[in-house]
């Protein structure tokens, strides 16, 4: 997806950039041909206007580029209540990342949970007693990871 | 590799908690030893960020958890270059590294003594009040923490926080109706969570399961619970703790037949008729399956669910199955 977005948005700029060219390209020719005329013949020339294919390729080129970028734009969060919710509660993590996979820097899950978790009332006692039983019931795995943090 | 959470680890599985601290070394090195406060310094540095302070607050919690103390005394040495021993949070995170090394009895009483000092001198000082609470607690010494909460309540009635302590407090001794008011109230303070609202289904649940009940409590709390769980799916979409709670109330209350939904003549709440109850029953049901479908078969988006409630969840749903067969039969 941002590949295909990048892609998209360089191409229109190359465009953009062929439009600028081919304008200025035509400007000078257009200014050189009216000074030999006006030193060959008297009467004045008509100012003429660009042509319509760099028109066109301006108008092309601005909206190949927008819909690049508009391609490339993360994808839009839920604004109601119990839609966002729910996505919090159903995809976790995986619902809150940004086009390269990385988890959103303000994700915090469920923003409500911290009235049940009461960090600040935390009872790190019982807390160190649980995880002691867990490491001696998870067997020989969980001691090796153990025994490699408190070296 | 996990990410370094922004969140309080409290409520991660032990497993996550050992990874978190496991990353201590390698935050400790990536990040500065010391960060200046003075306003030239940081002219010149880079931009300090306050997610750094959260971080290494998060660090000491976890690591504590874990059992590397040198981690997260490293942690609490950097927390007191940059904001000095005063600082309020910086003395509950050194109280709480001092509760996690005490040994025994008399070293947690220094512990508290301690905290009842720094109180006497500011009696405000939040943090250490709470520190203080859940070391009573953690002592065993309920009446004293929850008088202390109450206490703590009357000068800042809007700590949802306390709230939330205090309900749990009450449940941990079998005082139900205190225990559903006080989680009243922190919805008072925060309407929209909705896993507060499961959490006071539940209080009432086991309010009306609890021996001892009269009928017209049952009543009352089952109606309550209804109500509470079905506020809390209508709060967030895919709520499997609120679907299995109204799916567990409605079952109940089914299989009570019509004696349990008659009310006495002089009350005051009103009860959902049998075929509403039948209805969310059998809506809860198919969310219930539909959640455990998706979330079994690891479908993309479906993820989220911890997987444990799942279990759980697959319990419940084959139970009535069983029960509905023998029906049948």
């Amino acid at each position: 997806m941002t590949f295909l977005s990048k892609a998209i948005t360089a191409f229109g700029g190359l465009l953009l950039a062929h439009a600028c060219y081919s304008a200025r390209e035509h400007t000078a020719l257009q200014s050189l041909r009216a000074a030999t005329a006006a030193s060959l013949t008297s009467t004045p020339t008509v100012a003429t206007s660009l042509p319509v294919d760099i028109i066109l390729e301006t108008i092309i080129s601005t909206f190949v580029i927008l819909l690049g970028l508009v391609l490339g734009t993360r994808p839009l969060r839920p604004i109601e209540w119990r839609v966002w919710a729910g996505k919090i509660e159903r995809e976790g993590e995986e619902g809150f990342t940004d086009n390269s996979g990385a988890v959103d820097k303000d994700f915090m899950g469920n923003p409500f949970s911290a009235f049940e978790s009461r960090p600040n009332f935390v009872d790190i006692r019982k807390q160190r007693r649980e995880f002691a039983e867990w490491v001696q019931k998870g067997g020989s795995e969980a001691t090796r990871y153990y025994a490699g943090s408190t070296r | 590799m996990v990410q370094p959470v922004l969140y309080p680890p409290t409520q991660l599985s032990p497993a996550a908690a050992l990874a978190l601290s496991q990353q201590a070394p390698s935050i400790l090195r990536s990040s500065p030893s010391t960060v200046s406060s003075s306003p030239f310094s940081a002219l010149f540095a880079g931009s300090e960020k306050p997610e750094l302070w959260l971080q290494y607050e998060n660090l000491i919690l976890s690591c504590l958890r874990t059992g590397d103390e040198q981690a997260a005394r490293q942690c609490l040495q950097r927390l007191v270059a940059r904001f000095g021993e005063d600082n309020e949070r910086v003395q509950a995170l050194r109280g709480l590294v001092k509760e996690a090394e005490a040994k025994n009895n008399s070293d947690l009483e220094g512990v508290l003594k301690e905290y009842d000092q720094i109180l006497s001198d500011n009696d405000t000082n939040i943090p250490i009040v709470k520190r203080r609470i859940a070391l009573l607690r953690s002592m065993g010494r309920i009446s004293d923490a929850t008088s202390a909460l109450v206490q703590l309540l009357e000068f800042s009635p809007t700590d949802a926080e306390a709230w939330s302590e205090l309900s749990d407090t009450y449940l941990s001794q079998g005082l139900y109706p205190q225990a559903i008011y006080a989680m009243e109230e922190v919805l008072v303070l925060a309407p929209n969570a909705w896993n507060i609202h499961a959490r006071l289904g539940e209080l009432q649940y086991m309010a009306a399961t609890a021996p001892g009940v009269t009928q017209g409590g049952y009543q009352k709390y089952m109606a309550e619970a209804i109500k509470r769980f079905s506020r809390s799916i209508e709060l967030c979409d895919d709520y499997l703790r609120g679907y299995y709670g109204l799916k567990l109330v409605s079952k109940k209350l089914l299989s009570d037949g019509a004696k349990a939904t008659k009310l006495p003549e002089d009350s005051e709440f009103s009860f959902p008729d049998t075929n509403t109850i039948e209805r969310l029953n059998e809506l809860a049901t198919a969310k219930l399956a539909e959640i455990v479908r998706h979330s079994t078969a690891h479908d993309r988006g479906w993820r989220g669910y911890n997987e444990a409630e799942i279990a759980a969840a697959q319990e419940l749903l084959s139970e009535d199955e069983s029960a509905s067969s023998a029906i049948k039969r």
